[in-house]
């Protein structure tokens, strides 16, 4: 089901033996050490890890917010440490961040989505066209002359997602930009991501620690203490299920039932999403 | 909860409210110097027509209007009072220790309470009809001049936009603090001035706290949707000066004509009145 064939071998982003430390005087933490990973064009990457592990950190590298202390990070061929074309990386990878309330800038939803572009100095014509588009994509276009505080959290973060859409970037980083969802914004939120992958072949990063949100990826980074610790489709790197343990996560329900099966006797294959395991589960003597 | 971010704004339709916001703050300021130039009671009455014709044409219910004036009513007494005692007139009524009643001084402070009131009229006005957003808007666009002189004012314009998005996160947020604190035995509406005072230390805290959380985030979103990236940047909002916009300028300045006209005895109006009002009045 995880058909490869959207991602293509080119990489828009690449990161070259990264290492970044968060310094105050004395006092230095860490952050990630020694990271090589390549982004490629129309793929829908995600790095998981549970808190601390880093991966914060490793998104505000990829889209220039922090620069390396050692390695290279490239964004389409540009040095993101270039002070020079600082804005040129940030409009192509968007990034969208935790806390829906504390990333819009306007009190009418439409002026919040058309900031990005305003800033770019977009002419008025491009920007309305790309604001309906953006809005539209999200499915959020009858709230375009709305207020953002009327809205639930998963909508407030469609609208952030739009905001970033309307930049017309490479790339979308979510980092974390389900954590402080319910559930139903947070399935929100997944649809809409998926839809921007697998319709409009847009290159989605998600960083998270939920673990089911990962099982629609074309692959997986798992980071533990500031280093990638397995990486590979979400198959491979669920099976490990030893490191997962090692590195704070839990697999999802679906894998862990159908490991305890199997266990005890069961003849169930291993299983990451719940129709997969309802199938093998349906097919029991 | 009322939605904080539309402040006064009383949703409609009407002429006024389609009107450029940057031509009625113009026209507000038009106003407040026509309340200024206004002497005698005939321009006076002048004003208030151009006070009466505005809410007709913004079909503000005279009720709302009238609520705004409810809201500084101390204020009027105040003025009226001290204005009533203190000024020095010819013609004394009653005086006792440093206070004196005179005729004069009666004349002024009704003049002075009516232009308060007119004031408060005039300007609500423009708030009832105009979304703070737009009031925003049309400050930067009558601010643009001032980038000549270096004045930020985008920066400007920026920041009012974003205190207008995050008074209702932080009003919300407020409430959610007392609430916790309430449930950890806190009281809030008990005791003495001073206590009650103290009492809000515990809610100003952690509301700080949150609200350098969010100004932290906040400037990284800024800056991942290219803040300054252009000092070309564009503008998403047209404002267009229409018809309605001529017609409203027109007006005020003819009310400003005919202000200025009774306020130099034209035709002799004022003399006539006048002499009326003191036959009246002695």
């Amino acid at each position: 089901m995880n058909d490869n064939a959207r991602a293509t071998q080119e990489a828009v982003i690449t990161a070259d033996g990264v290492s970044f430390s968060y310094r105050s005087g004395e006092y230095v933490s860490r952050g990630v050490r020694e990271i090589n990973l390549e982004v490629m064009r129309g793929e829908f990457l995600v790095i998981l890890g549970r808190n601390g592990s880093g991966k914060s950190t490793l998104a505000k590298l990829l889209n220039g917010f922090l620069v390396p202390d050692t390695g290279k990070v490239t964004v389409l061929g540009t040095d993101t440490s270039d002070d020079d074309k600082v804005y040129e990386v940030r409009s192509k990878v968007g990034m969208v961040f935790q806390n829906p309330d504390n990333q819009m800038v306007a009190s009418v939803i439409e002026n919040d989505v058309a900031f990005g572009p305003e800033n770019l100095g977009i002419p008025r014509e491009e920007i309305e066209k790309r604001v309906t588009a953006a809005l539209e994509i999200v499915g959020m276009s009858e709230y375009r002359k709305g207020s953002p505080n009327k809205l639930s959290g998963g909508q407030k973060q469609r609208i952030a997602i739009a905001a970033i859409l309307a930049m017309l970037p490479e790339v979308v980083i979510l980092d974390e930009s389900t954590a402080m969802l319910d559930p139903k914004g947070r399935r929100e939120i997944m649809e809409t991501v998926l839809k921007l992958n697998r319709e409009k072949g847009m290159t989605v990063v998600l960083i998270t620690h939920y673990m089911d949100e990962a099982i629609e990826a074309d692959r997986i980074f798992v980071m533990n203490d500031g280093e990638i610790v397995s990486s590979g489709a979400p198959r491979e790197v669920f099976a490990d299920a030893e490191s997962l343990k090692a590195a704070g996560l839990e697999l999802p329900a679906a894998s862990r039932i159908s490991l305890k099966l199997a266990e005890a006797g069961y003849d169930v294959p291993f299983a990451i999403t719940d129709e997969e395991l309802a199938d093998s589960v349906c097919r029991l003597k | 909860m009322k939605d904080v971010t539309l402040g006064q704004y009383y949703p409609g339709e009407s002429f006024t409210h389609k009107m450029d916001a940057r031509a009625k703050l113009v026209l507000v300021i038009a106003f407040i110097v026509m309340v200024f130039l206004a002497k005698n009671f005939l321009s006076y009455i002048a004003v208030m027509l151009c006070v009466i014709g505005a809410v007709l044409v913004s079909r503000i219910p005279v009720s709302k209007m009238l609520k705004s004036i409810k809201a500084i009513i101390m204020i009027l007494i105040f003025t009226g009072l001290l204005n009533l005692m203190f000024y020095n007139g010819e013609t004394v009524y009653w005086s006792w220790w440093r206070f004196n009643v005179s005729l004069e001084g009666i004349i002024f402070s009704v003049k002075m309470v009516l232009r308060l009131v007119l004031l408060v009229m005039g300007t609500t006005l423009l708030t009832f009809t105009t979304t703070p957003t737009g009031i925003t808007d049309g400050m930067e666009s009558l601010m643009t001049p001032l980038k000549y002189i270096k004045v930020p004012v985008h920066d400007i314009a920026v920041i009012m936009s974003i205190a207008l998005r995050f008074i209702p996160i932080l009003s919300e947020e407020v409430d959610k603090i007392m609430m916790a604190q309430k449930a950890r035995g806190a009281s809030f509406d008990t005791g003495g001035l001073v206590s009650r005072a103290k009492a809000l230390l515990p809610i100003l805290i952690p509301l700080f706290v949150s609200a350098f959380r969010r100004a932290d985030e906040l400037a990284m979103a800024l800056d991942a949707r290219c803040y300054n990236a252009t000092p070309n940047r564009t503008r998403y909002q047209v404002m267009k000066f229409g018809w309605r916009d001529l017609l409203g300028a027109l007006g005020t300045a003819a009310f400003v004509v005919l202000v200025v006209a009774l306020n130099n005895n034209f035709w002799g109006a004022y003399r006539a009145v006048e002499s009326v009002w003191w036959l009246f009045a002695v």
